[in-house]
């Protein structure tokens, strides 16, 4: 083939070569495009509102919302002056905290929200989040049963907690005094969900602690550490009596008051006659 | 027994002419005597009267005698139980940690209970069984003592004290005055000497260093102009993280430590910086819209709405760490002094009566957070020393 007519087949394959490469140009961009496109969609970021896709449960919410809570955050969750904060932005976290609780509804104006009876059904405060959650997104506790949030590395959690959170909570989280009648409260009655859900939002005047600043893991062992000291741990007390686990000054008076008593006692009986 | 005995030998004899009257008896007497003689001879010498003397079980070997014996002796045994008890338990019993709610939790918990009670036990035995024998077994007694409280006789005491008189004449030490006083100049400097060994230890100029003084300066001082980091402490001082300006969200805060990357690979150097006294500091990023002010001097400290304040109160040195991110106020828990923290940390109530020293910071061209320079005051409760401002 290529000793016969050389020329004009290099002269038709020079202007074919023109048009193929063309050709192959055009198919390899949109080969490209179809690429970028794809996985474009296989990885494009879901959308913040993606987990209140339920509108179903969204209404539920909403129906409870302007039941339980409109009076005080207002018709378009913009919060009411005098009342109660806006509520755009504070994420599912934030209702699951204060509604499981009983904080809210809140009973009276006052220093501090006081954990009481809860007012709502599990499934009711899981759709007053969804509605919250679709307006405005925010912090979400991780949906895991309540073993998966309690972290086995009790070490790293107790330095964690006497670090950022004993300073109000104590260093068993037995609670503490804030200013002007607040107060940090004892963590013993928290579950887990919940304490996650307020180091999350840092509800009242609680500090925010972003997974930023103590990771989802630091977290899980911080509630390890306080779910290993609380009283119900099953853990045994040795002396029999915890004295409500305030440490030296408790078991001090203790000490002090029953020692003296017993040594009095026993001196009086040495010293007594027949 | 109105007028006190006036001595223990003759004149005694004098005040109580009745048949008290001290017979002091001879060798040969004294050889012949019985312990029950000896005995009634001491109590006169002492002034002892024996008002009863009644034995417990003046028939021996009753039924009532022998529960007595069998109860002291029970004590005695329960002191030998539990001694051996707690013996064994030192020794054999599970004594290292295990968790709560791991196997053997229970046994770990009980092992300083144990040992504590069955020592107790022991010791207690003993005593109680002491008690109980002087109590149930030795015999019924009272006696009286009478109490000498007279001075000596004035002849002892015109002669003593004429003995001492004498014996300070006859040194001459008034007249030798060059001896009088260099013995007065040796038991000085001895004196003194021995004062500074146990003392001059203690004695110590805190300002030797200047400017640089410990009481000065925090870990926060950059050394040879080395940048010095904020970083975060999670019980390990080597796993050395630190912080962005986002990290905070609005209305958080986190405890930071100094950091110089120098320090990356020496471990002891690590772990002193993050238990210094002086070194924590409260990051805090304030919510939105809150109105700062700010102080003199202190315009540009702050990154942001990030502000970083000593967590060491001004009033007593507590970590004052209780901070309330709706009111912006740092509480102190030893004395209730409350900060403002968006008006440089000054005080609103309590004690305190200086603000929080404040950080500068600022951010490097990765975004991680760093000091400007230490603290411009010194951190901490005042000293007489520090420059008010």
């Amino acid at each position: 083939m290529s000793d016969q007519s050389p020329r004009p087949r290099r002269l038709w394959a020079r202007a074919g070569t023109k048009t193929r490469r063309r050709v192959a140009g055009f198919l390899a961009l949109g080969v490209a495009l179809l690429a970028v496109g794809g996985l474009y969609t296989v990885f494009q970021p879901e959308p913040e509102t993606a987990r209140a896709q339920d509108a179903a449960l969204v209404r539920e919410g909403q129906s409870l919302y302007d039941n339980a809570c409109i009076t005080c955050h207002g018709s378009n969750l913009q919060g009411v002056v005098g009342r109660g904060p806006s509520l755009i932005g504070v994420g599912e976290a934030s209702v699951y905290f204060q509604v499981s609780t009983g904080r809210m509804p809140l009973k009276a104006q006052g220093a501090q929200a006081d954990r009481k009876k809860v007012e709502f059904t599990p499934q009711q405060i899981d759709a007053m989040g969804a509605y919250i959650q679709a307006n405005g997104g925010g912090p979400v506790v991780p949906a895991e049963p309540d073993a998966a949030l309690i972290g086995s590395d009790l070490g790293r959690g107790g330095e964690l907690f006497r670090l950022n959170c004993a300073q109000c909570h104590n260093f068993t989280g037995r609670g503490g005094a804030l200013s002007s009648g607040k107060f940090a409260p004892p963590l013993d009655p928290a579950n887990p969900h919940q304490i996650y859900a307020a180091m999350l939002v840092g509800p009242g005047n609680m500090p925010t602690f972003a997974d930023t600043q103590l990771s989802p893991e630091e977290k899980r062992d911080i509630i390890g550490y306080i779910k290993s000291v609380s009283p119900d741990s099953g853990a045994v007390n040795p002396g029999g009596n915890g004295l409500g686990g305030f440490g030296p000054v408790p078991e001090g008076i203790v000490a002090f008051f029953v020692g003296l008593a017993a040594l009095i006692g026993i001196s009086l009986w040495i010293g007594s006659r027949q | 027994m109105s007028a006190p005995p006036e001595s223990q030998y003759g004149d005694k004899a004098g005040t109580q002419p009745d048949s008290n009257q001290l017979h002091i008896p001879s060798d040969a007497e004294l050889a012949e005597m019985s312990t029950d003689d000896l005995v009634r001879l001491g109590n006169r010498i002492d002034d002892i009267e024996v008002v009863s003397d009644r034995p417990r079980f003046p028939v021996p070997g009753t039924r009532a005698e022998k529960r007595a014996e069998r109860q002291v002796a029970g004590w005695f045994i329960l002191a030998a139980v539990m001694g051996l008890a707690f013996i064994v338990i030192f020794i054999a019993w599970p004594w290292e940690y295990v968790s709560p709610g791991q196997d053997g939790d229970l046994l770990y918990v009980l092992y300083t209970p144990l040992i504590g009670t069955t020592l107790g036990l022991s010791v207690l035995g003993v005593g109680m069984g002491i008690i109980a024998y002087s109590k149930k077994l030795l015999p019924e007694d009272l006696t009286i003592q009478q109490r000498h409280d007279g001075r000596s006789s004035e002849v002892d005491r015109r002669t003593a004290a004429a003995r001492l008189v004498q014996t300070g004449q006859q040194s001459g030490l008034a007249r030798r005055k060059l001896i009088f006083r260099s013995l007065g100049a040796a038991g000085g400097v001895l004196t003194a000497g021995i004062a500074v060994a146990a003392f001059g230890g203690l004695v110590k100029n805190p300002w030797k260093e200047g400017d640089d003084s410990p009481l000065l300066v925090t870990d926060w001082k950059s050394e040879n102009g080395e940048r010095v980091y904020l970083r975060k402490f999670d019980g390990d001082p080597e796993d050395v993280v630190l912080i962005r300006a986002g990290d905070l969200e609005p209305g958080s805060m986190e405890t930071v430590f100094p950091f110089k990357e120098s320090d990356r690979n020496d471990p002891e150097h690590l772990a002193e910086v993050v238990r210094s006294a002086d070194s924590p500091v409260m990051l805090i990023r304030l919510r939105p819209n809150v109105t700062v002010i700010k102080r003199a001097g202190q315009e540009d400290f702050n990154y942001g709405s990030l502000f970083a304040y000593s967590k060491i109160c001004s009033h007593m040195g507590c970590p004052t760490s209780l901070y309330e991110d709706q009111t912006n106020r740092i509480l102190c828990p030893c004395h209730q002094s409350q900060f403002q923290a968006n008006e440089y940390a000054r005080p609103i109530f309590g004690p305190a009566a200086r603000p929080l020293a404040q950080l500068p910071i600022a951010v490097d061209d990765q975004g991680y957070l760093y000091a400007r320079s230490d603290f411009i005051e010194p951190v901490g409760p005042g000293f007489w020393e520090r420059r008010s401002s």
